[in-house]
């Protein structure tokens, strides 16, 4: 029936034994387990940290923004509100950690990157209309020039946003409200002039807000 | 056509069919000469009698050929029954410098998937990716296929001719061909001594892009014969009528090589391809979560337009496709046998935005290797009958890139599959038919990272059998019908079973088959609702063909059993904000359609072409529509061509109108500002109501003009071909349905390309 001379028997012993030894090869690759990735870009957890000023009466409010499953179905992890003491003025530090690393981990401290990447982030805040007697207004998430009192800046003048001032408003009866906080990432287009709709999102988290 | 047969007694012709079986008569009792021609063939002449048996006759080449006739000898065994259409040399010439996908939309039923103005996955029949199979010179093309935006890594200047078959029957060629299959076949080797090549110099004002191409081949008598060929193309931003596309240029450098023997009885040959294309995506594009996805639609000009330039910056792909084939085949009388060996290495890295240093690293990255191994047996049984026999055999290894720093969107993974067919062919008068059958098994050896980063392990194996049946009947010597019902299958892909994360900068999350709904943990394939995704495609198609008009209609239906699709299924936040996530679900469809091609010549200098391919598709479960499925079009071609001209050659100049209407089958609309509100007021929008959506509405119908104008002259022994073509000369701006990237930025504008072609 098959009738191989010499050559062909010699071809196809050849092609045989090629795709076995390539196959062999190519399988040795994927006896060893694959490496884990070391992921430094992930902000598990935001907090945020209302410090009064020296001498008030209020004490110190902190709040927590959690991701537990990351890219999974389930939403942030939310806890507050944030209850703060009327006619008081707060410093808000915001701090952003990734937990798949352990602390002494460079990634873990996701802030200290913001921070030397300075010139390339900017954080927006909003909140709603009556909480706070300083800054006035509803925050600078909608239109770039209202006010919100940064305490640090970037290499050009810009504002950066991991440290802030508040004064919450007086008054007799309690207030209830909304905080949010959005960070962007803009690299080369952040200016005096960009907006929270320019760049891309960092981090994007809103709390519930309470002036007793 | 077939070779001629006249009855000199009484002048009657008859034409043989495909596959050279004749009847000639009725006639009378008594003795006839029957004269017998075939171009490139020896005519004979032969005395027989009435009534009398059956007369074999075997035609023996004519030495002398023509150098300009290439003559396809081992073109895809196709099937007489079965649908297909061919871009042969002249269509070829007429696309030059453009990708894949984008040429093989000058077919009726085939259509493009785009994200961006380079990049385009071919559709055929309104399924895509791995539902159709790409055979690069014969091999199946293994690359990362499951990405609505990873084109196929193969340069069309290495084609002679590309055929599709629109079928599900491509039972030869494996798994995974449900929508049908793309050849593409360069020319065979030469086999006579000489020396020949051809160069392109292309420039196209869109895109400020330039393409030079040469190939060169020879033969060293004694059958031996080599070619090689090279290509290098750079273009910039591409431009809509009103703005700049920033960061959709892209560079793409390939070349192969080939060497071979062919003999009368026996054949062999070596080939070497490499294919690497560094392709930039829209940037304003790029987004995070749904409220940046909400200002990018909204803006126009897109977000971070720039002025042009040529620099292809985040976000990009890079893509390397190297193919290494070993072929032989050999006849013993009847029997013919072919071997093929190829070897596939695809190395992809997707680059997108990231902060800081790791904007240089890839935010993903995989290498595939594939060894694919096919062996078939061919016996001409009788005149009437084929039988063709075969195995194929194919092993694969995904591995990620280390040190992407992002959890793998899909796992490492080895495949092992394997597949037996059998196809018969016969003839009968005026009929052939066809039947095969095929069949396949699959196993995957997965490990993978978890959205915790945590090892997984998976074990699956797959198998299903496939099957066809067609026909062919020769009406008249001008008209004939062919049909084929065909049931084919396929695998899941390792990412639709687990694929995970965002990917390319979608502003959407995806999850596979097999990631639990509410905890995210890989789940075994046989604690899922799994079933293998299988078509019943059913083709008719009538063809009538004058001396100067062709018609050719067919109509389709494909029923896909189990078809794996995303399906929104919430909005999740984390927090980086809130994103919409696609699950990959299980569904049935339906596909009907239509495609017509006319072409009449009437008169001595003009001829008109027509396409048509209309298409209707559908969730049958769901009773919903799908979402990408090409619109319905129309195109016409108007063409002046004149011969000789004084000492020129082949002068055309053609205007090509196209038509294509709005997909008004499309789903539903949700806004992202929808999605973000109903998340605000705590209403979960897909609990109650999990059909598909789309975000924004399906752009409008638009019209579109192309012409192009073309002259050849003969300069010594070789040739010269120029050509001048604008592509949307009306400088439109409208949207594509099937481009990705039709939330953000119109089509290119007006595109003036010119091309010179050397051939010696």
């Amino acid at each position: 029936m098959l009738q191989l001379n010499k050559t062909m028997k010699n071809l196809l012993k050849f092609a045989f034994a090629l795709f076995v030894s390539v196959g062999v090869l190519s399988l040795q690759s994927c006896e060893d387990d694959p490496e884990p990735e070391n992921i430094p870009e992930i902000v598990t957890k935001a907090t945020l940290r209302f410090a009064p000023a020296a001498g008030s009466t209020g004490s110190v409010v902190t709040v927590t923004a959690t991701d537990p499953d990351r890219d999974g179905p389930q939403d942030l992890r939310v806890d507050g509100p944030i209850n703060l003491v009327r006619g008081t003025s707060y410093t808000l530090t915001i701090s952003l950690i990734n937990e798949l690393v352990s602390p002494d981990d460079d990634d873990y401290n996701i802030t200290k990157e913001v921070e030397e990447e300075a010139d390339e982030h900017m954080f927006f805040f909003s909140w709603t209309n009556n909480v706070f007697s300083n800054p006035s207004g509803n925050g600078n998430i909608d239109n770039r020039t209202d006010p919100v009192n940064y305490n640090d800046r970037d290499s050009k003048g810009q504002p950066l946003g991991i440290s802030t001032n508040w004064t919450t408003a007086t008054g007799t009866s309690a207030l209830a409200g909304k905080f949010k906080v959005v960070l962007k990432h803009q690299p080369e287009i952040k200016s005096a002039t960009s907006r929270s709709t320019d760049g891309e999102t960092d981090v994007e988290v809103e709390f519930d807000l309470n002036v007793n | 056509m077939g070779a001629e047969i006249i009855v000199k007694e009484t002048g009657r012709v008859a034409t043989s069919n495909l596959l050279g079986a004749v009847r000639v008569g009725p006639l009378c009792a008594g003795t006839y000469t029957l004269m017998i021609r075939f171009i490139g063939f020896e005519s004979q002449t032969h005395v027989i009698q009435v009534p009398g048996a059956l007369l074999r006759v075997a035609l023996e080449e004519r030495r002398e050929m023509l150098s300009e006739v290439v003559v396809q000898e081992h073109a895809p065994t196709l099937n007489p029954s079965q649908s297909v259409a061919t871009l042969g040399a002249q269509e070829l010439s007429q696309n030059l410098g453009k990708p894949l996908g984008e040429v093989l939309k000058n077919l009726a039923g085939v259509s493009a998937l785009q994200s961006g103005p380079a990049i385009f996955k071919p559709v055929i029949h309104g399924v895509h990716s791995q539902r159709i199979l790409i055979l690069n010179n014969g091999v199946r093309q293994e690359g990362q296929q499951w990405g609505a935006e990873h084109a196929p890594e193969i340069d069309p200047f290495i084609a002679s001719n590309i055929t599709v078959i629109k079928d599900a029957g491509a039972i030869k060629y494996g798994t995974d061909a449900l929508g049908g299959v793309i050849v593409v076949t360069p020319a065979d080797l030469p086999e006579r001594p000489g020396f020949g090549g051809k160069f392109h110099l292309i420039g196209s004002s869109n895109g400020r892009s330039g393409t030079v191409s040469g190939l060169l081949e020879g033969g060293l008598g004694n059958g031996w014969g080599w070619r090689t060929h090279g290509t290098i193309k750079r273009s910039g931003d591409f431009h809509s009528p009103h703005y700049v596309l920033s960061n959709t240029g892209f560079q793409e450098r390939s070349f192969s090589v080939a060497a071979g023997q062919h003999r009368e009885h026996f054949g062999f040959d070596v080939f070497f391809s490499h294919f690497q294309t560094t392709i930039g995506i829209l940037r304003g594009a790029a987004v995070g979560s749904a409220s940046d996805l909400a200002n990018a639609m909204q803006r126009e000009p897109p977000a971070f337009t720039a002025p042009f330039t040529y620099r292809i910056q985040q976000p990009r792909q890079e893509v390397s496709h190297s193919l290494l084939k070993l072929n032989t085949h050999w006849e013993r009388g009847r029997h013919t046998f072919h071997l093929q060996y190829g070897l596939q290495y695809n190395h992809r890295l997707e680059f997108d935005l990231r902060r800081g240093a790791l904007r240089e690293i890839p935010a993903l990255g995989f290498k595939l290797f594939t060894h694919t191994l096919d062996f078939e047996w061919e016996q001409a049984r009788s005149a009437q009958h084929t039988r063709c026999w075969g195995v194929n055999a194919m092993l694969q290894d995904n591995n990620k890139v280390d040190g992407t720093q992002t959890i793998p969107f899909i796992p490492n993974y080895t495949n092992i599959s394997g597949g037996l067919f059998a196809v018969e062919k016969w003839t009968r008068g005026d009929w052939q038919w066809d039947a095969g059958a095929r069949y396949d098994w699959r196993s995957y050896q997965i490990v993978g990272f978890d959205f915790l980063n945590r090892i997984f392990r998976a074990n699956n194996q797959f198998h299903n059998v496939s099957g066809t049946l067609g026909a062919r009947y020769q009406l008249t010597p001008r008209n004939a019908i062919a049909t084929t019902l065909g049931t084919t299958w396929r695998p899941p892909n390792v990412a639709e079973l687990y694929s995970l994360g965002t990917h390319q900068s979608a502003a959407a999350i995806e999850y596979g088959l097999l990631l639990d709904e509410r905890t995210t943990e890989v789940q075994p394939l046989s604690d899922a609702n799994f079933a293998n995704e299988q078509a019943l495609k059913w083709v008719g198609t009538y063809t009538w063909r004058t001396a100067d008009a062709q018609l050719e209609l067919s109509g389709y239906a494909n029923y896909i059993f189990n078809y794996i699709y995303l399906r929104p299924t919430g909005v999740t936040e984390s927090l980086r904000g809130v994103f919409p996530y696609f699950r990959y679900t299980q569904t049935d469809a339906l596909f009907l359609g239509t495609d017509a091609s006319v072409s009449f010549q009437f008169h001595r200098y003009w001829t008109m072409r027509g396409r048509a391919a209309l298409l209707r598709a559908s969730d049958v479960r769901a009773n919903d529509y799908l979402i990408f499925i090409p619109p319905n079009r129309l195109e016409v071609a108007l063409r002046y061509e004149k011969p000789t001209w004084g000492t020129w050659h082949n002068f055309y100049v053609e205007a090509k109108p196209r038509y294509v209407l709005r997909q008004n089958r499309a789903p539903r609309v949700i806004t992202v500002p929808e999605i973000l509100e109903s998340k605000e007021n705590g209403i979960d929008l897909f609990a109650s109501d999990g059909r598909i959506f789309d975000f924004l509405e399906a752009p409008p119908a638009y019209f579109w003009l192309g012409a192009s104008v073309g002259i050849s002259k003969n300069v010594g022994g070789s040739r010269l071909d120029f050509r001048l073509s604008v592509d949307n000369a009306l400088n439109q701006a409208f949207r594509e349905y099937t481009n990705r990237m039709r939330y953000f930025a119109d089509e290119i504008g007006r595109n003036v390309s010119f091309s010179a072609t050397w051939a010696f």
